[in-house]
C-alpha cells in the first residue's frame, strides 16, 4: 500500500516535510545499503590504503575507519575525496533530532 | 528506532481525518485506516518502530516521515521564544490618530466617542509630517512601509491628513521606498473633494458600515441619535467609481446581531465593497459579552459564508470574506507564530499628542504608551507593556493545540475581559479555536476540490 495515498499533504508546509522526507531518502545512498553491493570497482585496487572494506555482501561492511583515511586513490570520479564511510553515521535522524546544530547539539548522541 | 508524538489535532472528515502539526503548522488529509491506527498507539507515551505489529508499521512510519513521531526525547517542540531584540525590528506599520474626535456616537465605541478616555483634540500638520517620516525612518532596511490614517474620524483633520500623506509620499520616494496608504472611516465625510484626494494618493479605505440600514443606524448614530446609513451610501457611490485602491467594509456586530452575519455581508457585497471583514464587538462593557448561543450564532453565520466561498471557488472566484481569506492563506503557508500580532514588533500607533502605544485599540491606555515621536518608543518599554498582557497566558497555551496559530490572542480583548471586566483568562479561547477549526476544515476542502490556483492567490498576498 502507497504511504502517500493514506497521508496527503495539504497545505505548503506540510509539502516541504514530504518532499523533505523523501528527499532525506534519496540525497545519501550508502556505498553497502544496496543489494548486490554499490562498491565502486575499478579505479582503485584492494590493495590500496582505505579500500579496506569487505566486497562481498556480508558483514563486516564499511569497515574504513576515519584513521585509514588517505588520499591514494582519490582519482577520476569514482572515488570520494575522503573515504568516509557512511556506514560510520550513527546519527541517520541528525535532521530530526537536531532541528537547529546551535540549539540543539546536546541532543546527537 | 523509539519515537514518541509530536503535538497534533484530529479533525474528522467524511472519509478520514485532517491532521493538524501543532508546531510545524502542517496539515495532512490523512485516510481512516490511518486514523485509526493514529488512534490505538496514540495513548502510547512512546513506541518501537521496529517492535509494532507491521501491519501498523507502515502506517507509523508515515506519521514519522510526516514529523507526528520523532525520536522519543529530541526537542521537536519549538517554544515560542520572545527574547528576541525588540530595536532591530523594523517599523512596518503606523497608525496615525489623526482626529481624536468623531462626529458619530457608535454604541459600542472602544475610544470613548474618538478621543480614547481624554479630551477631543487634533493632530496638527507638523506633528503628522514628523510622525510619517519616522514610519520611513524606522522602516530601516525593509524597502515599504504602511501608514494607516486612523482616529476618531480622520476626516474631520483633512489637514493633518493631507500632511502626512504628502510628507509620506515625498519622504518615501526620496528614501527610495514605497509607502502604502490606507485610511479608516465612517464614511460620513467623504465629500467630491475627500474622494478626490483619496483616488488622486490611491489610498485604501476601509469604511466603517455594520449592514442594512436598521442594523446599522442603530450601532451607529450620529451626535443627535439619528443614522448614518443613508449619508454612507450616498457618499460610497462617490468613491467606489473610479478607486484606485481596494474599498474595504468594515462590520462590527454586537452579539445580537451575531445571527444577521449573512445577510450582513451580502448586503454590503451588494453596496459594490471589494472586501468585508466582519468583527464581533469588543466587550468594552459587560453587557457586551456573548452567550454560549450567539456565539454559536456567529460561527453558524461565518459557516454559511465560508460555504459560499468554497461555492464561488468551484468557480475559480475569490468571495472577498476577510476574515477568512486571511486565515485560509496563512493555513495554506502553514505558517505558526510565537506572538499574538506585531503590536510593538514592527507594528506602532501614534495618537494625536505625538505618543507612541503598541496599538491602535490600546491607544489612551497609560499602561500601553512606549514612547513618543521625538524620543521614539523605548524597547524596554514595549516588552514591559506587552508582558503585562502576556504573562501568565504562556500556561494555558502551551496545552492547546491552536497555540502557534493563535498565541494568545488580540492584547486588547484580553486586556479588556481580564483587567477591566475582571474576567478569568481564556474566556474566548473556544471560539477562537471553534473559527480555526472551521478554516481548517474549509482549507482542506479547498485543496480536495483542486482549488489550487485560489490558494496560490492566497498565499501571495500574505507573503507581500
Amino acid at each position: 500500500m502507497d504511504k502517500k495515498k493514506r497521508i496527503e499533504a495539504l497545505n505548503e508546509k506540510a509539502r516541504a516535510i514530504e518532499a523533505l522526507s523523501s528527499g532525506e531518502q534519496k540525497s545519501v545512498d550508502a556505498l553497502q545499503s544496496a543489494d548486490p553491493l554499490n562498491m565502486p570497482v575499478g579505479c582503485s585496487t584492494v590493495f590500496d590504503t582505505g579500500w579496506e572494506t569487505n566486497p562481498r555482501p556480508t558483514n563486516p561492511v564499511g569497515m574504513c575507519q576515519p584513521s585509514a583515511h588517505d588520499f591514494l586513490g582519490c582519482a577520476g570520479d569514482c572515488w570520494w575525496p575522503a573515504q568516509n564511510p557512511d556506514g560510520m553515521t550513527n546519527n541517520a535522524d541528525l535532521e530530526l533530532m537536531c532541528s537547529s546544530i546551535s540549539r540543539d547539539w546536546r541532543d546527537v548522541k | 528506532m523509539i519515537c514518541e508524538w509530536t503535538d497534533h489535532q484530529v479533525f474528522g472528515v467524511k472519509d478520514g481525518a485532517i491532521l493538524f502539526g501543532v508546531d510545524q503548522g502542517t496539515l495532512f488529509h490523512i485516510d481512516e485506516e490511518t486514523r485509526s491506527t493514529l488512534a490505538r498507539w496514540n495513548g502510547s507515551p512512546t513506541l518501537n518502530l521496529d517492535e509494532v505489529p507491521i501491519a501498523d508499521r507502515e502506517i507509523l512510519e508515515g506519521l514519522r516521515d510526516a514529523r507526528f513521531l520523532a525520536p522519543a526525547g529530541a526537542r521537536h517542540r519549538l517554544e515560542p521564544s520572545r527574547d528576541f531584540d525588540i530595536a532591530s525590528i523594523p517599523l512596518t506599520t503606523m497608525v496615525l490618530e489623526v482626529a481624536q474626535d468623531c462626529n458619530l456616537n457608535c454604541t459600542y465605541c472602544y475610544a470613548d466617542g474618538g478621543s480614547y478616555g481624554k479630551a477631543a483634540r487634533l493632530l496638527d500638520p507638523a506633528t503628522a509630517r514628523q510622525a510619517a517620516r519616522k514610519l520611513i525612518d524606522d522602516s530601516a532596511d525593509r524597502d515599504a512601509a504602511t501608514l494607516v490614517i486612523f482616529g476618531g474620524e480622520p476626516l474631520m483633520n483633512m489637514p493633518a491628513v493631507e500632511a502626512a500623506v504628502a510628507e509620506a509620499r515625498s519622504y518615501a520616494a526620496e528614501k527610495g521606498k514605497q509607502v502604502f496608504i490606507s485610511l479608516t472611516t465612517n464614511g460620513t465625510l467623504l465629500t467630491a473633494d475627500v474622494v478626490d484626494f483619496i483616488h488622486a494618493n490611491r489610498i485604501a479605505v476601509a469604511i466603517s458600515l455594520d449592514g442594512p440600514a436598521d442594523l446599522h443606524d442603530s450601532n451607529r448614530p450620529n451626535l443627535k441619535g439619528a443614522g448614518s446609513y443613508s449619508r454612507i451610501t450616498a457618499n460610497l457611490s462617490r468613491l467606489l467609481p473610479g478607486a484606485t485602491a481596494p474599498v474595504a467594509a468594515r462590520v462590527t456586530l454586537t452579539p445580537d446581531q451575531w445571527s444577521r452575519v449573512e445577510e450582513v455581508f451580502f448586503h454590503l457585497m451588494d453596496l459594490g465593497f471589494h472586501e468585508v471583514g466582519i468583527a464581533p464587538v469588543s466587550p468594552v462593557r459587560r453587557e457586551l459579552l456573548p452567550d454560549a448561543k450567539q456565539e454559536d450564532d456567529l460561527l453558524q453565520g461565518f459557516a454559511v459564508l465560508a460555504k459560499a466561498f468554497l461555492k464561488a471557488a468551484k468557480t475559480n472566484r475569490l468571495l472577498p470574506f476577510t476574515n477568512l481569506i486571511d486565515l485560509l492563506a496563512r493555513l495554506h503557508l502553514g505558517q505558526t507564530k510565537s506572538v499574538s500580532c506585531g503590536a510593538g514588533y514592527g507594528y506602532l500607533a501614534v495618537d494625536s499628542s505625538g505618543s507612541i502605544y503598541v496599538c491602535h485599540r490600546l491607544v489612551g491606555e497609560a499602561e500601553f504608551r512606549v514612547g513618543n515621536l521625538d524620543d521614539g518608543a523605548a524597547p524596554g518599554e514595549i516588552r514591559r507593556a506587552l508582558d503585562s498582557v502576556t504573562c501568565g497566558r504562556q500556561e494555558a497555551c502551551s496545552s492547546c493545540w491552536a497555540r502557534t496559530l493563535c498565541s494568545g490572542g488580540c492584547h486588547y480583548e484580553n486586556h479588556l475581559r481580564e483587567n477591566q471586566l475582571g474576567l478569568p483568562p481564556g474566556g474566548s479561547c473556544d471560539f477562537i479555536r471553534r473559527w480555526l477549526q472551521l478554516g481548517i476544515e474549509v482549507y482542506a476542502e479547498l485543496r480536495r476540490d483542486g482549488s489550487d490556483e485560489i490558494l496560490a492567490r492566497m498565499g501571495k498576498r500574505l507573503k507581500c
